[in-house]
């Protein structure tokens, strides 16, 4: 009964929380994007995103009112922080392939059915995260238990086994996600962005990048640039900062 | 158990796999991209080198959205976009769409040059067009230049820069970039043309590579081809080129053009002539050469993008420029069900890309389906215009007379800056009743009524969920914990771990965990009997203490004094403690002796004798205590 309550005061504050904007301020925001107002909308959106980063809906719809005003780069970018943070909504997937595909990229990568690309990317970064802490702390719980309680361990042994083998599944998923196209990527989102032989002027320029592109973010220690890669041609060099954006 | 848990696990782990496996094979989609087809053709077979040909690429298909082509790398023409052109049509739901996408190429070389395949892909098919061969040819007037004419010479000396000049120039000076605009302030949408110029006085080994600006506030269309031409600056002569891009403001502030550049290669033994007519063929160009590069960059500019006048009609949308505006159904006489295209025009010069379809008036008596939109752009006289026509299904629901009414377009003229409002219908239609269940047949390929077909494609609507989905809530706040509080399970673990030990310790040498105990237990009985004496309780007091000396030396020695006589137990609490002295001893032997008279006397103990036993033993406690930790 008292875990029943408990999950209920869990879920309750969850929700209360989440919804913390009214809904009229987001339909306020979706009647300027319905009537093509779509700066003003942004505006809203990314009032909303900047005090909820853990809301989805507030990034993609700053990447519709982005796409809308033809910034592709910028849309990219929010669909790509909304895809992180849901990666099961309908919605967010398509608008992000929808863009990337507008700006000559894959989604899905070639060669890779669409069911295995849905699956590997099921749950979102923090889900995986979340889901190692919960099993992390269940496993040690259980081995606690499990050592006072001589009279228990014959119980115990499976379900310590059950969460021994989610806890290292959570993790092999998220090692294996880290080299995952949207695993610490950024957008270009300025048009022929000069990519640079160093973190400097002076350096030499390598290639110009087009808006949209999706990178790598090798190092973004530097407070100006980022060291960044891109797989697909075998390059790295440098990008200021104010030319990409980090998903 | 252990074999019959695998058993269990191994058994789910399967199912899994197989449900996985399932999962895999319901859900890789058949291929739902619409079928399409390319072609290419240029308008010119041979072509002079310094003249240039136009190349079109037709995408056909059966959708409203078709992808555009990729052009491949050309080394031997300099490839500008020159507009595209769209034609849609839907007739009963099917829909045909055919851009027209327009290049304009300058040969760089004489000979047969090659323009390869070119491909377009929309992620599941891709199609290739045949490789094009293209004759370039001399440029006539350099024919006609080789033979002699009386300007030949004027002409020649003055291409010539004088020495004296050429010589005095600063190396800066021999390589410059301009970028300038034709206004400084505009409204969003308005139309600016930025000239951008490189002058060169030198030779170039060739390939200059072209780095165009970058926008703040602005988007960007090309206005080809590259004019070259020659000028005089301050005594000097320079070929120049020139190559113009339209520019329009996308929100009231500050607007920035941020400098182009141009990577040059400077040929040190002079082989490549400026003035040759092919170095402007070069221009643009994306390889590299030898000799010493240099990067030239343009000035920056500024626009302010202006606020819009007051006073917009309710039906301006955001529209800048010069248009006219039509509709027109596409038939007057229909039956329910059928789908009526309802065809909205707009024709003019102004940014007809992000022009947004003029909003419909309420149509209760029609169903309304999605509107399509084909563009047409043209770039005659560096003006961006065309033509742009937005085409919505219409099904109408009842028979009878019924009305489209006015639908209104209004768009701000910048030149006279006022809006202008103009409108077309209303449009009366005569609507039968159609045969049976006509009112969900739309947008189907021909006989498969069952199937519909996508007419176009675009990104789904902004969202409305006010709530993140409670599990990405839930973890995100899990996950953002801090990672040393993750050690409070390993701190746990590690004192369960300990305690379990030390559970097994005590049970393996229970009489060690008396020894240490027995003081505690028996100072927990000397409060026990002080309570009692508080209270008035002598006789209980003295039985509390003689069983806690009894309890206490049972503890300290090993054995249950209780069965043993006095004497034993001193002997063997001698034996023991050897160490310890004769007067704890004996203050035992007193205290026990004076308990064991109280505890079985009739009368009991009294108040005031109670109370000097529970001194005596205090006292006796502290002492044992030390004495008996002079053992070993």
């Amino acid at each position: 009964m008292k875990i029943k309550l408990l999950i209920v005061l869990f879920l309750t504050l969850s929700a209360v929380t989440a919804g913390a904007y009214d809904r009229s301020v987001l339909a306020e925001y979706n009647d300027l994007y319905k009537n093509g107002n779509y700066q003003a909308a942004l505006e809203g959106y990314l009032e909303i995103a900047a005090k909820e980063s853990y809301n989805p809906y507030a990034f993609y719809n700053a990447g519709n009112a982005y796409f809308r005003m033809n910034k592709p780069g910028l849309a990219i970018l929010y669909y790509g922080k909304a895809f992180r943070l849901d990666p099961r909504d309908p919605d967010i997937r398509t608008n992000l392939e929808f863009a990337m595909k507008h700006t000559g990229q894959n989604f899905v990568p070639e060669g890779m059915p669409k069911a295995l690309h849905y699956l590997y990317y099921f749950f979102s970064d923090r889900e995986l995260k979340a889901v190692a802490t919960v099993f992390w702390w269940l496993a040690c719980l259980l081995l606690s238990i499990y050592a006072l309680k001589e009279a228990m361990r014959e119980k115990l042994r499976g379900s310590i086994l059950g969460a021994g083998l989610i806890l290292a599944g959570a993790f092999f998923w998220s090692a294996a996600r880290s080299s995952s196209l949207f695993s610490d990527a950024a957008v270009v989102t300025e048009n022929s962005t000069q990519l640079l032989s160093g973190p400097g002027e002076t350096f030499k320029t390598y290639a110009t990048l087009p808006e949209a592109r999706l990178v790598k973010v090798l190092d973004d220690t530097d407070d100006v640039y980022y060291e960044i890669g891109i797989p697909r041609e075998g390059i790295k060099g440098w990008v200021k900062k104010t030319s990409a954006g980090k998903i | 158990m252990n074999i019959s848990i695998s058993n269990i696990f191994f058994r789910d782990i399967g199912r899994l796999t197989i449900f996985i496996a399932l999962c895999l094979c319901a859900f890789i989609p058949p291929s739902l991209h619409a079928a399409f087809s390319i072609s290419a053709e240029t308008d010119k077979q041979s072509v002079e080198i310094n003249d240039s040909l136009y190349l079109t690429i037709t995408v056909s298909g059966d959708s409203s959205s078709v992808p555009e082509p990729a052009l491949p790398q050309m080394n031997n023409f300099n490839i500008y976009s020159s507009g595209r052109s769209q034609n849609i049509s839907i007739i009963n739901g099917k829909i045909a769409t055919s851009v027209a996408f327009t290049y304009i190429l300058t040969p760089r070389f004489i000979g047969k040059q090659k323009i390869p395949p070119i491909s377009v892909s929309n992620g599941a098919e891709k199609h290739i067009t045949p490789e094009i061969e293209v004759n370039v040819v001399k440029a006539a007037a350099a024919a006609q230049a080789a033979q002699p004419q009386n300007t030949a010479p004027r002409a020649q000396a003055a291409r010539q820069p004088s020495a004296r000049a050429q010589a005095a120039r600063q190396p800066e000076e021999m390589l410059f970039m301009t970028a300038e605009t034709d206004k400084k302030a505009a409204y969003p949408n308005e139309q600016v043309n930025l000239t951008i110029r490189f002058y060169t006085a030198v030779p170039l080994t060739s390939n200059p590579q072209y780095v165009p600006p970058t926008f703040k506030n602005l988007i960007s269309e090309d206005l080809p081809p590259v004019k070259n031409g020659e000028t005089v600056i301050k005594g000097v002569r320079y070929t120049y080129s020139e190559i113009k891009t339209a520019l329009f403001g996308i929100e009231e502030g500050q607007a920035s053009i941020n400098p182009a550049s141009v990577f040059a290669q400077i040929h040190q033994g002079g082989a490549v002539d400026p003035f040759d007519p092919n170095f402007f063929q070069q221009f643009f160009a994306m390889n590299s050469g030898q000799g010493e590069t240099r990067q030239v960059t343009s000035n920056s500019a500024a626009l302010k993008i202006l606020p819009l006048p007051e006073g917009a009609p309710a039906a301006f949308n955001g529209a800048v420029g010069n248009f006219t505006f039509s509709a027109e159904p596409d038939r007057r006489e229909i039956k329910t069900g059928e789908a009526l295209n309802l065809s909205l025009a707009i024709t003019g010069k102004g940014n007809l890309k992000t022009l947004l379809a003029p909003k419909l008036p309420d149509m209760p008596d029609f169903k309304v389906y999605d509107t399509v939109n084909s563009l047409n752009i043209s770039k005659d006289n560096d003006i961006i215009g065309g033509k742009k026509v937005f085409t919505t299904v219409l099904i109408p629901k009842t028979e009878g007379r019924r009305t489209i009414p006015r639908i209104n377009f209004a768009f701000l003229d910048p030149a006279t800056k006022t809006y202008k409002e103009l409108s077309a219908g209303p449009f009366e239609l005569t609507v039968e009743k159609g045969d049976g269940e006509g009112q969900n047949v739309s947008f189907a390929h021909g006989g498969q009524a069952a199937l519909i077909t996508p007419i176009s494609s675009d990104i789904r609507y902004v969202s409305d969920k006010t709530a993140a989905p409670l599990t990405g809530t839930a973890a995100g706040r899990i996950s953002a914990m801090p990672l040393w509080l993750n050690l409070f399970p390993v701190g746990a673990l590690l004192l369960s771990l300990w305690l379990a030990r030390l559970n097994d310790f005590r049970l393996k040498n229970p009489m060690l965990f008396r020894f240490r105990k027995a003081h505690g237990e028996a100072r927990a009985d000397l409060a026990g009997a002080a309570d009692k004496l508080k209270n008035g309780r002598p006789k209980e007091a003295a039985s509390i203490l003689y069983d806690s000396l009894l309890a206490y030396l049972y503890d300290k020695s090993g054995h249950k004094v209780s069965g043993l006589t006095m004497r034993r137990t001193l002997t063997l609490l001698k034996e023991k403690f050897p160490d310890a002295g004769e007067n704890a001893l004996n203050g035992i032997k007193d205290l026990w002796g004076k308990l064991e008279a109280l505890h079985f006397s009739p009368g009991g103990a009294t108040q005031e004798e109670a109370k000097d036993m529970l001194e005596t033993y205090t006292a006796l406690l502290a002492l044992l205590e030390k004495e008996f930790k002079k053992r070993g």
